[in-house]
């Protein structure tokens, strides 16, 4: 099907600041001539932008080419966004998709819009499509709540931090667990994780609608596909080993953009 | 959506058929400056360039950090992706690290100074670089007339080994785990360290002798240099101690050495990055002084961290030790 889709080299990037409360978001909108969808990406979470970012970006490049409008973004307090990583909270987060989900859907030209998140930016994507927003929903490995996320990356940090350290000076992913626990802060990767945020993160869950995608179908009449990434798929997903190479996701990126091609049914569209 | 917001300011470099993007850290406090027209037309400007790490932003957003301190102090700031990089066009080349470290990216930096200084009326730029951002630092400034000074956070001056011969393999696959091979390996690990302190020690093959040219020819035009390194640098087993050659290489009053402590290789951790920040800012404030600003608030910053320049006695107390040891 992909081979079907004609490629579009005229593709502007345009980069700007979205403002919401107190902060302005670094945007970036892939803008194809005559798009036929539009998508807005949910990426990764805090140090895992750091580590995803090349195929995240290339994803968005390779949709934009095949005319799908594409918006991207980071949040608040992470990366080139304004705001203090330690002062925020999941519902700032969660405010930022849906500010952005709305100017999305009041862009032109009118045409369906896909929330498309990854990883913790899927719980999101996937809160914000459950409250009504977008066309369709395509989510990457999405946790069964924020803490899974959390955890996650904090075994894997503290596993390489004590690779460096000595035997006397290394800290366990549990001993961090539990000062976050206790409410101290702690530091992954030069972000503050505070014990408030760690408490969030448990009840800040996928909502259970989307926990397969034919009861999603169901419930919420539009298309829902759920797409658990393997490590083949890394670096968008652990392990971030070699993450600074280009790696060849082409098997990945076609795929999904055959699903979302006939999840809009907008090939008539394009022919 | 703006191309600006109150603090930066995103920009495109658009020259040479190569599009660069970046971020602009707007100076926004300029309250201690009496004469605020000097200050907006002849500025030196801080540039951030890539290490490896894949955006501008760096690793734990470190860059952005320390640009908006920087800005905040008066010295406007650029980050930008170097093609490959973050949002600029183009892929990384096939092996980066050895574009990185043979200079590769310098010709297009330059170019890219060039067109930073004009659109934005700046008298120069700072180069900052970290790792392999550095080793782009010293080939670029080497080329470059508008660079007025280096930051180099955490430096290297050699080349990947190249791997180890089959014999050596085989050796090594002889011996059995156990007590001999342990002591062979502390050996060898005593025979490195031994080889590290060595002051006369000649340099090793793989030195990067085309950067280690280059960081000669800063040294003889006097370019004020910063070198911010972590104290387990001389630790990493690379066999040969560059930073005690290049402190020798440089023996002028245009070179601080600092060695940060609590920091790891990026600097990003918290201790890392703050104390970055302090050492640049009174850095840039000896050697790039901000015309009106009032002298109260240098004082200040001078009685925390000290003069830069009183720290180049950081440098020979960093070679006496080696010396001792």
């Amino acid at each position: 099907m992909i081979s079907q889709l004609p490629t579009n080299a005229n593709v502007l990037e345009q980069a700007g600041y979205f403002t919401v409360p107190g902060a302005d978001l670094y945007t970036v909108v892939h803008q194809p001539t005559d798009p036929v969808a539009r998508v807005l990406l949910v990426g990764p979470f805090a140090s895992e932008r750091h580590f995803s970012y090349h195929p995240w970006l290339r994803w968005a490049r390779y949709l934009a080419k095949r005319r799908i409008e594409v918006i991207r973004y980071d949040y608040r307090g992470i990366g080139e966004s304004t705001g203090v990583f330690e002062d925020l909270s999941f519902e700032d987060w969660n405010e930022d998709v849906s500010l952005l989900a709305d100017w999305a859907a009041s862009r032109l030209p009118r045409i369906p819009l896909v929330l498309h998140g990854l990883e913790l930016g899927a719980i999101l994507a996937g809160k914000c499509f459950h409250e009504g927003a977008g066309d369709a929903l395509l989510l990457w490995s999405p946790p069964a709540n924020a803490n899974q996320a959390l955890r996650s990356n904090l075994l894997s940090w503290a596993g390489m931090e004590q690779l460096w350290e000595s035997p006397e000076n290394r800290t366990s992913g549990s001993q961090y667990i539990r000062q976050l626990e206790r409410g101290d802060s702690i530091e992954v990767q030069g972000y503050q994780w505070s014990s408030r945020l760690w408490h969030d993160s448990l009840s800040f869950e996928l909502p259970s609608t989307m926990q397969s995608d034919s009861v999603s179908d169901e419930v919420y009449k539009k298309p829902v596909k759920v797409v658990k990434l393997s490590r083949e798929a890394a670096p968008l997903v652990k392990p971030h080993l070699m993450y600074n190479e280009l790696k060849d996701l082409s098997w990945l990126y076609s795929a999904n953009l055959d699903w979302i091609v006939s999840a809009l049914a907008f090939q008539r569209k394009i022919r | 959506m703006n191309k600006k917001s109150e603090t930066r300011e995103l920009f495109t470099l658009e020259g040479s058929e190569c599009i660069i993007r970046g971020t602009h850290h707007k100076v926004r406090d300029v309250s201690y400056c009496a004469q605020l027209d000097i200050v907006e037309r002849d500025r030196i400007g801080v540039l951030f360039l890539n290490s490896l790490s894949p955006t501008r932003a760096g690793k734990g957003d470190s860059a952005v950090y320390w640009a908006d301190s920087f800005a905040e102090g008066g010295y406007p700031s650029f980050r930008f992706d170097l093609p490959g990089f973050g949002d600029s066009d183009g892929d990384p080349p096939a092996d980066q690290l050895n574009f990185i470290n043979h200079g590769c990216y310098a010709p297009i930096v330059c170019t890219k100074i060039r067109e930073l200084v004009a659109r934005f009326n700046l008298s120069g730029v700072v180069l900052v670089g970290l790792c392999a951002g550095a080793v782009s630092a010293i080939h670029t400034a080497a080329a470059c007339r508008e660079c007025r000074g280096v930051i180099l956070m955490d430096p290297y001056f050699h080349l990947p080994l190249s791997p180890r011969s089959s014999v050596w393999g085989k050796l090594v696959g002889r011996i059995p785990a156990g007590a001999l091979r342990r002591v062979l390996k502390r050996c060898f690990h005593i025979l490195l360290a031994a080889r590290v302190q060595m002051p006369t020690a000649k340099l090793p093959s793989n030195s990067n002798f085309g950067l280690l040219r280059h960081y000669k020819e800063l040294a003889s035009r006097c370019l004020p240099t910063l070198i911010l390194t972590v104290p387990a640098v001389r630790q990493r087993g690379v066999g040969f101690d560059y930073i005690n050659y290049i402190c020798e290489q440089a023996r002028n009053n245009q070179m601080v050495l600092q060695v940060v402590s609590g920091a790891d290789h990026t600097f990003a951790n918290r201790i890392g990055r703050t104390s970055v920040r302090r050492f640049i800012e009174v850095w840039l404030n000896d050697y790039f002084p901000l015309q009106g600003r009032s002298e109260d608030v240098v004082s200040a910053e001078k009685s925390e961290c000290g003069s830069a320049k009183s720290r180049i006695q950081s440098v020979q107390r960093y070679l006496h030790e080696e010396s001792l040891s």
